[in-house]
């Protein structure tokens, strides 16, 4: 489904801190799996992960998606797949605060214009089949780190997306919510959505969900199992 | 005499946009020999992110060029009251023999650089940039262009001299010399209202068809073109005299007055917009047969036909509302009866 190759980035290109996070990272990142990429910290997880997710681009190589290529694509279209393929569970999750947060939920689906009751309707429900739906009226800065990240999960699904993106999201969990977490990893599979997470926690990476595990280290792919 | 606002505003826009439009030339260059979207290459990649960079500079640039246009007219027209004997921009574009020269290039440069900004609009509509080359490529030709009508402009406005007795616009436009302006001057009013209602008719119909079938537009851009020559000899041969109600003054700058109510901008923004997107529409037509454009290209195509017919459709409404309202009989019969009567090869 996603396909990389000879993907290379670089941060402050042609200054002394001069940065390369990927160096030549061929990949393929099958439909419907659950995919993680691991490694310690600085090894370019989080960087593969913006660029599969159109968040950012590469310095050289490309990036498709299907058979189109989005390494390259002009902004608009980017915004476009961003929107419709992509959900993204960000590992501080990002939520809004001062509004609440079915709103949250609602925003990623806001500039797509649709019905405003159906939108409300398919946001509740979401949130309710990920046991937050009491929580729904509650601004997101009252909500305890395992609300907020479901959430964030909700917000990335709330346009159905065919990818839902997430980065380290057990790094603020303890063990109980983590295991919550990977459940709904589950049911997302279940669901045929394919999940890209990185993550460098053993309890994600050994899970019988997890498909494909892919490490990194000092920007390049070391195993892939 | 350089130093008024208007000058100064026109002399700094065109510097910039040349200077803007030359720095653009070795990244056109750039693309049009080393683009390749199937190459993942650092070099490639980069032209990808500096191509938004530099179209929006571009279009920037040429917007203000299509303002320009309008304010050295407006400017021409204001200042005549500084040269003994000019009466109206006329007179001030007589100061000194690159007054008209730069009007010509300015309006050269304010139809290319329309046609760059429609395929620039119509290039950001397809995912792989289908028309990178084909802008880039239009832009080495637009660099010349506008440094020359920059050049042009500004030795005009340097040999600008308040001493030089200039030429009014009697002497060009009064039907008694061989100059080209005269002989436009000197044209039948009903041939040349008869021509006009001609071309109209004949662009409302093409753009009827390219509105309906997609298909016809590089037609259309042709006859748009023919039909702003033939707007400006009705201007001067008839439209003019129908203001001024004067059967011997043919100026076509006198109704940008304001003693006139500024009419002569009601005409010629319509007319200059519709041949402009009329152009634009001809050149996005190939677009069509591009994969990515298979969409966007047509509807772009039609709209642009669309509003050029609206321009030229408003310039034939604003035309037929001064002939009515006009004190002046110069065809014996109604306009409408001339035409037809021209058309069946009578006499009105």
């Amino acid at each position: 489904m996603i396909h990389l190759t000879d993907v290379r980035k670089a941060f402050n290109q042609g200054k002394s801190n001069e940065f390369w996070a990927l160096k030549g990272i061929d990949l393929t990142v099958r439909a419907g799996k659950v995919t993680v990429f691991r490694g310690p910290s600085g090894s370019g997880k989080t960087t593969l992960l913006t660029l599969v997710g159109c968040l950012a681009r590469p310095t050289s190589g490309r990036v498709r998606l299907r058979d189109r290529d989005i390494s390259g694509l002009p902004e608009r279209f980017l915004t476009d797949i961003r929107r419709s393929t992509f959900g993204f569970v960000f590992q501080q999750f990002n939520l809004l605060k001062g509004i609440s947060a079915v709103e949250n939920v609602m925003i990623p689906a806001y500039p797509l214009g649709r019905d405003p009751k159906e939108l409300s309707e398919r946001a509740h429900a979401l949130m309710d089949s990920l046991d937050i739906g009491p929580k729904a009226q509650s601004n997101a800065e009252w909500l305890s780190g395992g609300e907020a990240q479901r959430v964030a999960i909700a917000r990335a699904l709330i346009n159905d997306p065919e990818v839902v993106i997430a980065d380290e999201p057990t790094a603020n969990l303890d063990s109980e919510r983590s295991r919550q977490f990977l459940g709904i990893v589950e049911t997302l599979k279940q669901a045929g959505k394919t999940v890209l997470m990185t993550s460098h926690d053993p309890m994600v990476c050994d899970t019988a969900v997890v498909d494909h595990v892919v490490c990194l280290r000092d920007g390049q792919l070391v195993e892939s199992r | 005499m350089v130093f008024q606002p208007a000058i100064i505003a026109l002399l700094l826009a065109s510097a910039i946009g040349t200077l803007m439009v030359v720095a653009s030339v070795p990244f056109a260059i750039n693309v049009l020999r080393r683009w390749d979207t199937a190459s993942g290459s650092e070099a490639q990649l980069e032209m990808e992110k500096r191509t938004y960079l530099v179209s929006t500079l571009l279009v920037v640039v040429l917007a203000s060029e299509l303002a320009s246009l309008v304010l050295f007219v407006f400017n021409a027209d204001r200042m005549s009251s500084l040269f003994v004997g000019a009466m109206c921009a006329v007179g001030t574009l007589n100061v000194n023999e690159f007054g008209f020269p730069t009007l010509y290039l300015k309006i050269v440069v304010f139809f290319a650089a329309g046609v760059w900004l429609v395929l620039n609009h119509v290039d950001s509509r397809g995912y792989d940039y289908p028309l990178v080359r084909v802008k880039y490529g239009a832009l080495l030709a637009l660099a010349p262009l506008m440094a020359g009508a920059a050049g042009v402009q500004l030795a005009y406005f340097l040999g600008l001299r308040a001493d030089v007795i200039a030429s009014c616009c009697s002497t060009l436009f009064s039907g008694n010399t061989q100059v080209t302006s005269d002989k436009l001057a000197t044209t039948a009013p009903e041939a040349a209202l008869s021509l006009l209602a001609l071309v109209l008719g004949v662009v409302l119909v093409l753009g009827r068809r390219v509105l309906k079938s997609g298909k016809g537009a590089i037609l259309y851009a042709l006859v748009s073109g023919v039909a702003f020559v033939v707007a400006l000899e009705a201007v001067v041969a008839a439209i003019s005299v129908y203001i001024y109600e004067m059967p011997q003054h043919h100026c076509p700058f006198c109704i940008l007055k304001g003693e006139y109510g500024h009419v002569g901008y009601a005409l010629y923004l319509p007319l200059f917009a519709a041949t402009a997107l009329g152009l634009g529409g001809g050149v996005a037509a190939p677009s069509a047969r591009i994969a990515s454009l298979a969409e966007a290209g047509p509807r772009m195509v039609r709209r642009c036909v669309g509003a050029s017919m609206a321009g030229f459709a408003l310039f034939a409404a604003v035309t037929v509302w001064l002939i009515v309202r006009s004190h002046l009989i110069l065809i014996e019969q109604s306009p409408v009866n001339a035409i037809l009567l021209n058309l069946s090869g009578g006499q009105p």
